[in-house]
This record gives structure tokens, C-alpha cells and sequence, in this order.
């Protein structure tokens, strides 16, 4: 019932309805004109029908022969996606509607409502109304035509009804007529579900149109939570890289001043030289900054390969600072990611700078090492040390950025006072 | 798959086309034994199978069937269930009051376009009124066979008894009315006159030879209010009151020689004329025919009855169908053989007024025919068609009651024609 109730059920319903009438009625044409034969009245019959009957087989065959051919072109107009074949197929049905009731001498026009059946399923979209309406009156006006035309040479369906008795007649007049009205009925139920199954697909598109708003609220709110978040992030990096720039910088600077404080009296020409490199160093610094700003990235990284961009930073910085700086590189990764050189660069830097800065040292042992899986970089300076170490902006910028890349950061006094970092290789970050 | 599905019922229809192009044309014709004019004949297929002979004969792979053994009576009735099974013959015999419904139907083709692209064929060889017998609402559908004539039978014996003389071919009312009173009396003396001037002539054998048309041809309206009707009706008035008065005069006064006259087609001449018939029927005396007595309006005028040949408008062969039809009603060949062999008359006129009729209508050398060949064509040219319209007999049967009572006196002649008028066309309305 519940599969019979939808409108591809209805459909077929329809279909097996008119197949039904259509069945019944040239069984009775046949039969009629069979009985005819055999009782002496078919002189008679001619009088009253007022035309040439087709033979039994001729009926029989025509009518089966163009149902099923209306059945498959209906069937193919239904599937067909391409609109000029559509086109094609709905006037071939319109023939062979036109066929079938010739053959049945327009005693049935049901199947009319079955190509309007045909019709009402395909159509779809709002200039397709018109088709649609065009389309109707069109066939109402072939069929009724067609009716008008070929009107002389029809046999009613009275005359075959008048062979019987009154009685029979009457019964088989009444039967024809329930007939028609259940096909009539069968045709407007589908379309009433018709009608409905449109309905509640507009109906279920508006529900989703309205999840779908409520989804893009969602995914707006989650936007500026997101663009917050990056924000807040964008701001801690830009204080991580001003520390680390202009921090590292001018530390260098502040040192080499206090050292030609001392010398200035001493040794002018040595303090002026001094203050030459410190010069220098304060305009590294200077581009330093702008590149922070603008790009956020180490110029010696941009510009030079990672190996050698380390050294040109610690020697510009030895130079302004006075510090004794030396590498040992024992292993190295060729193909480190650009995030892991900006992490070990930033580190090598900061470590220089607190190495400056909080131990007063005057050398630092640079070591890398490693293999595969990850590397290690050592930076043990010969300075003060702490016993204590407070964890300072530096160390920790360090160590989030080493964590970042999954990497450690490890760092004690001994004699002066060391950091060992140590970054996996051959990981995916955040992974 | 497909592709060879296709093919494969390609050849087959390419291999029923060629076989159906090979194997030879049947052509079916229906007919009724006997002949159209109820009266006895012989061998009842003898000419059909001659034509079909020839005809097959002249078109090689073609054959001719037809379905033997049905009487005139069934005729109608088989024909019509042919139609509704799908099965009717392709050329076949039309009686005269099946064929308006055939042609109005569109059972049957309509010739016209024959007739004009048919280099070979002319309406003209025909009589009018038998080829128009042949046309519904002026269309040909069927083309005519053979006709028969009425012609009025005279007892010579008796006429030469009363010292009459054979009237001539021109002879009107006024003659008939003459000989009628002359040897209407009472010969055995029993008071009741036993002696007659004629039998049989009916009102509408007047009327058709006073020039009266009863009907418009499509049957819609009747001019029975004409006043041909009322000279009509009262020369048949005078008429009866010459014949005897109220005395019936029966077939057998008429078979025993006590009558003058008597109305007779054609083909009933032609059966009793010669051997062998001529012995069994009318033996008692001498006759011949002559023409129909021309009334005061009219002329020598008689009814011409027509056989019709049609084809179906379904045919798979229509110029085959067409060929048959004209070897049946437009070959001449044919239409001598009718002439020789048939009781009727050829449709054709060069065929009537052949050598060969000459020979064949005077039955006896001893014995000069009152009528020739040149008559016969004369009478044939003027002949009128009789009615075939759906309700004629109906009407006609109306009319005769109403007329008969008016003939005997029951009713007053003064306004009843308008009357009947009035009341045949409301009949006909339906």
C-alpha cells in the first residue's frame, strides 16, 4: 500500500489501469464482432455502425502491439535526460495514443490522461509551465479533432453495445463508465500526489536551507574565534621576534659600549674601531627589525644557505660583541625544513645573546651532531652561570619553539653555562 | 547483440517481401450463384469462370478465387460478415440495396481516379442510367455488369383473337386504355368478366413512364405532390375501372392466356423466350414485349435494374482489382458473352447494337421480334434508375398503401398526394 501510494506507484498504477480498460475494451470489440458474425447480423451491424470494422486480428494485434509500444516510450521518456529526445519521444507518444484510439474507434480517450500522466512526471522548472499547459490544450485539441475528423468512420462503441440485449447493454455501457471514472479518478489521485511530492520536496529543501544557515552562523563565529586565536599567536611571535632581534642586537650593542667605555681613553683607535663593528652591529639589527616586520624571517637564512647563514650571524656577532664564538659540526641534516632552521637558528642566537648578556662570557663552543633521527646542538659558553635559572622571556620562546617541533631543550650551569636542544628529524610537525 | 538482432529481422523482412513478390497474386472475387433477376438459370458459374479464365489467362501469376454455393438471398449477410472479419474479396457483386451503405461506409473505392488516369476506359460505351446506377452522391464506387429492362409482355394469341393489333413501340396511355377496354369482358357468360387487359402494371409503372421522379436523389424529400402523380393516379383510377373494376386478376388468368398485358424485365423475356423454358412457361400461346405505354407527360419510360461490380477500399492489389472490375464490366468480350449467355442485358452499347444481338434476339427466323436491338438501346438510353437510398423501401411501401387506397377509392384524390408528401418526408427525415 505504502509503495502503491507514491507517485512512481501511481504511475504504474495508472498504466496498469489503462492497460486494463484498454485490454477489456478490444476483447470486446473482438468478441462482439465474432458473435456478430456467427449470429446473421452482421448486415445489420454495418448499418448501425456506419463504417468498415478492422478485422478481430487486426484489432487484437494493432492494440497490442501499440500499448506495448506506448508502455516503452513512455518508459524511455521518463529516463531520458537529453530534452530534444524527450521532445522526440513525447510526440511519438502522442501518435501512438492517437493509434490506439483510432483502433479502438475512440471508445477510450483515457490514455490521453496517460500522456498527461507522462507529461506531469517529467515536468520540472517555471518556464516549463507553459510547455506544460501548451503541451495539454494540444493534445486535448489532436485528440478532439482527430475525433471530429475521422468521426464518419468510427464505429460507436453503441453499436457494438446494441448487439446485446437491453439489459447487457445497459450493463456494459454502466461498466464502461466505471471504467473511465476509475481511470479519471486513478489520474487525479496522482496528481494530487503529485502536487504533494512537490510540496514536501520544497518543504525539505527549506529545512535545509535553514540547517545551512545555521551551519554558516556556526562556521562565522568559529571564523573569528580562528582569525582571534591567530591573532594572539601572530602577537606572542612578533614578541618572540623582537626579543629575539632587536633583544639580541642590542645587547650586542650595550655590550660593545661598555667595553669601549673602558677603552675609549685607553685605546681610541681600538674603540673606534669597536664602535665601527658596533656600528655594523646595531644596522644588522636595524635590517634585522624591517625583515622582522616584513617578512619575519632571518635575512642570512633568506639569503644564504642555513649553514652558512649560521656562521655570518655568529661571527657579525662575535665581532660586536667581542665574544670568541667557535663551531663544531661533527653531523649535519642537508635537508632540514625551513620551520626546524628558523628554530635552530633562533636558538643558536638566543643562546649567544643570554651567553652575553646574563654570563658575561667571552667564548661559546658551538657543537651540532646527530644523526638521522634528530639533531643536537650544544652551546656552552664559558660564563658566569647561575645556579638557579630563572627561566627568562628567552628561554622560554626557546623552548616553545623547539616543542613546536617536537624538539627538547635542556640547559645547566657547569662551567659557564649550557644548553643542549636536540630536534627530531624526519617528523612531521604537529603530526 | 543488438546489432545482429537487427539483422537478422532484416532478412526476414527482406525474405517475406521477396517471397511475397514471388509467390502469385491472388485476387478474390465475391459472388452469388444465379443471377440478379430471380429468374432460373443454368449453369450459374458459367461466365464467371469463363472471365476468370480469360482474365488469368491475360495476367500471368495472378489467380482468381471466389466462394461458390452462396444464394442471392445470403449474399448481403455474407458479404457484410466478409467486411467484419477482415475478409472481404477484393471485387465482388453489390446488390442494389447494399450499395449505398457500402459507399457511404468507405467500403468501397472510389473509382474516380480510375476512371481518369485509365487511358483504356470510357464512361461513355456505357448506358447513363446504368452507370450512374454505380455513383453515390457523384462518386463512381462500383461500375455496372449487366442490366435488365421492364418491357411490357403482350399476348399475341389474345390480341389477334379480340382483332387488336400489336401496338407499336411509341404506344401511350390512350392505347393501353383502348386495347384494355376492348378485351376486358366476360367470355363464359357467368356474369363476372373472366377476360383481362392487363396484370401486374402497378402505379409506380405508370408514374416512372408519365416522366414522375419520386424521390431527390439523396432520398431527403419526396415530390409525390407532383402533378405527373395526379395524371398518374388517375389514369390508374380509369385504368381499374377498365380492367374489370374491383375484380382481382390473378397469375394464373395470366400464365392460362386471359390476359393482354403484363410488366416483365428483360431477363424473364429472355428465360421463357427460348428452348427450353420457353416449353414449361407460356406455352399456351403467343407473345413478345414491347415497350412500356408512354404516359401523357412522360414517354416510353421503364425502370433499368443494374448489377454493380465494386472493389474494396482495402485491397492489397488495386490495379489488379481494377483490371478484374473491367474485364467483368468493361471488357468486351466479356459483355458479348453476356449477351449470349446470360438472361440479362450488356452494359455496353456498341455491344446491343451488335450484328451479333441482332442474331441473338430473334429467338425464331419464322418469327419477327417486335422489338429490335435498336429498341432495346433506345429504351436503355431512356431508362431511369431505380432508387437505392437507405429508407426507399420503407418510403415506397408507405406510399403504396396510401396510393393503392387512393386507386380503389377508399380515399378521396382532392389533397391527399400533398398529404402524402407531407408524410413521406417526414419518414424520410429519419
Amino acid at each position: 500500500m505504502q509503495k502503491i501510494l507514491t507517485v512512481t506507484g501511481m504511475h504504474r498504477l495508472l498504466y496498469g489501469c489503462n492497460a486494463f480498460v484498454v485490454f477489456i475494451l478490444m476483447a470486446f470489440m473482438c468478441l462482439t464482432q465474432n458473435r456478430i458474425n456467427q449470429s446473421m447480423t452482421a448486415r445489420a451491424f454495418l448499418e448501425q455502425a456506419g463504417a468498415v470494422p478492422q478485422s478481430s486480428t487486426v484489432i487484437f494485434c494493432t492494440t497490442i502491439l501499440a500499448f506495448s509500444a506506448f508502455i516503452l516510450v513512455g518508459h524511455f521518456y521518463i529516463k531520458s535526460k537529453n530534452r530534444h529526445t524527450r521532445y522526440l519521444l513525447f510526440a511519438a507518444e502522442v501518435v501512438i495514443c492517437m493509434l490506439l484510439m483510432r483502433v479502438l474507434n475512440l471508445a477510450y480517450d483515457g490514455v490521453v490522461l496517460l500522456v498527461a500522466a507522462d507529461l506531469m512526471y517529467k515536468h520540472e522548472g517555471h518556464r516549463q509551465e507553459y510547455t506544460l499547459l501548451v503541451a495539454l490544450i494540444c493534445l486535448y485539441f489532436i485528440t478532439n479533432s482527430n475525433i471530429a475528423i475521422s468521426q464518419a468512420k468510427v464505429i460507436s462503441f453503441e453499436a457494438y453495445a446494441s448487439y446485446y440485449n437491453a439489459e447487457t447493454k445497459a450493463v456494459i455501457l454502466a461498466l464502461r463508465n466505471t471504467f473511465y471514472s476509475i481511470n479519471i479518478v486513478c489520474f487525479v489521485f496522482y496528481l494530487v500526489l503529485l502536487v504533494k511530492n512537490k510540496h514536501e520536496e520544497k518543504e525539505r529543501i527549506r529545512l535545509l536551507n535553514e540547517k545551512l544557515e545555521e551551519a554558516n552562523q556556526r562556521l562565522r563565529a568559529y571564523a573569528i574565534e580562528v582569525a582571534h586565536m591567530a591573532e594572539t599567536r601572530e602577537r606572542n611571535r612578533l614578541a618572540r621576534e623582537i626579543h629575539d632581534t632587536l633583544g639580541h642586537a642590542l645587547t650586542g650593542i650595550a655590550a660593545g659600549l661598555d667595553a669601549c667605555i673602558i677603552t675609549l681613553e685607553v685605546a681610541p683607535e681600538l674603540t673606534k674601531q669597536q664602535l665601527n663593528k658596533i656600528r655594523d652591529a646595531a644596522r644588522k639589527g636595524i635590517t634585522d627589525v624591517r625583515r622582522s616586520v616584513k617578512k619575519l624571517r632571518p635575512d642570512d637564512l633568506e639569503r644564504l644557505p642555513f649553514q652558512e647563514a649560521l656562521l655570518e650571524m655568529t661571527k657579525d656577532y662575535s665581532a660586536s660583541s667581542g665574544m670568541e664564538i667557535t663551531f663544531d659540526i661533527f653531523s649535519w641534516s642537508d635537508n632540514l625544513r625551513q620551520d626546524q632552521e628558523d628554530v635552530i637558528y633562533r636558538v643558536l642566537q638566543e643562546s649567544i645573546t643570554n651567553a652575553k648578556r646574563h654570563g658575561q662570557a667571552t667564548k661559546v663552543k658551538i657543537t651540532i651532531g646527530g644523526n638521522e633521527n634528530y639533531l643536537l646542538i650544544v652551546i656552552a659558553d664559558n660564563g658566569r652561570g647561575c645556579e638557579n635559572v630563572k627561566q627568562g622571556f628567552g628561554l622560554k620562546h626557546m623552548r616553545e619553539r623547539l616543542e613546536l617541533l617536537h624538539g627538547t631543550i635542556h640547559y645547566w650551569s657547569d662551567e659557564g653555562f649550557i644548553v643542549e636542544a636536540m630536534i627530531p628529524l624526519n617528523r612531521e610537525v604537529n603530526k | 547483440m543488438k546489432k545482429i538482432l537487427a539483422g537478422i529481422l532484416a532478412a526476414a523482412i527482406i525474405f517475406i517481401v521477396i517471397h511475397q513478390m514471388r509467390s502469385p497474386v491472388t485476387l478474390t472475387i465475391g459472388i452469388f450463384a444465379g443471377n440478379n433477376w430471380d429468374v432460373p438459370q443454368g449453369a450459374p458459374y458459367a461466365i464467371i469462370d469463363e472471365v476468370i479464365k480469360n482474365f488469368e489467362a491475360e495476367n500471368s501469376g495472378v489467380k482468381v478465387k471466389y466462394v461458390s454455393g452462396i444464394k442471392k438471398e445470403d449474399y448481403s449477410e455474407w458479404l457484410a460478415e466478409q467486411f467484419i472479419s477482415g475478409e472481404e474479396p477484393d471485387v465482388f457483386f453489390i446488390l442494389a440495396d447494399d450499395f449505398n451503405l457500402y459507399a457511404s461506409i468507405g467500403a468501397l473505392k472510389n473509382l474516380e481516379d480510375f476512371i481518369a488516369t485509365d487511358k483504356n476506359f470510357s464512361t461513355e460505351v456505357y448506358y447513363p442510367a446504368a452507370f450512374k446506377f454505380g455513383q453515390y452522391e457523384n462518386i463512381s464506387y462500383a461500375l455496372p455488369c449487366e442490366s435488365t429492362l421492364t418491357f411490357m409482355f403482350v399476348n399475341k394469341t389474345l390480341l389477334a383473337k379480340e382483332g387488336v393489333a400489336l401496338p407499336k413501340n411509341n404506344w401511350t396511355w390512350k392505347d393501353f386504355l383502348e386495347i384494355c377496354r376492348k378485351v376486358t369482358r366476360d367470355t363464359d357468360g357467368d356474369g363476372a368478366p373472366d377476360q383481362f387487359g392487363c396484370y401486374d402494371y402497378s402505379w409506380q409503372d405508370a408514374a416512372i413512364s408519365n416522366g414522375m421522379k419520386f424521390f431527390r436523389d439523396d432520398g431527403r424529400t419526396s415530390y409525390f405532390a407532383d402533378s405527373r402523380m395526379e395524371e398518374t393516379i388517375k389514369f390508374m383510377i380509369e385504368l381499374r375501372a377498365v380492367n374489370g373494376g374491383g375484380f382481382a386478376v390473378s397469375p394464373k388468368d395470366f400464365d392460362v392466356g386471359r390476359v393482354a398485358f403484363r410488366p416483365f424485365t428483360f431477363a424473364e423475356y429472355r428465360t421463357y423466350k427460348p428452348y427450353p423454358w420457353r416449353i414449361k412457361k407460356y406455352s399456351s400461346f403467343e407473345w413478345d414485349c414491347i415497350k412500356m405505354p408512354a404516359g401523357s407527360s412522360g414517354g416510353n419510360i421503364s425502370v433499368m435494374d443494374t448489377l454493380l461490380i465494386g472493389m474494396s477500399s482495402r485491397t492489397w492489389n488495386k490495379d489488379l482489382a481494377w483490371a478484374l472490375l473491367k474485364k467483368f464490366c468493361y471488357d468486351k468480350k466479356t459483355q458479348q458473352l453476356i449477351l449470349k449467355k446470360s438472361q440479362a442485358l450488356p452494359v455496353r452499347r456498341d455491344v446491343i447494337i451488335s450484328a451479333e444481338a441482332q442474331e441473338i434476339f430473334s429467338w425464331d427466323s419464322s418469327e419477327t421480334a417486335a422489338i429490335t436491338p435498336a429498341d432495346i438501346s433506345c429504351a436503355m438510353d431512356e431508362a431511369v434508375m431505380p432508387f437505392k437510398f437507405k429508407n426507399y423501401n420503407s418510403a415506397m411501401l408507405y406510399a403504396d398503401t396510401e396510393i393503392t387506397k387512393i386507386i380503389n377509392g377508399v380515399v378521396p384524390l382532392n389533397n391527399a398526394l400533398n398529404k402524402l408528401q407531407k408524410e413521406i418526408n417526414a419518414l424520410l427525415q429519419h
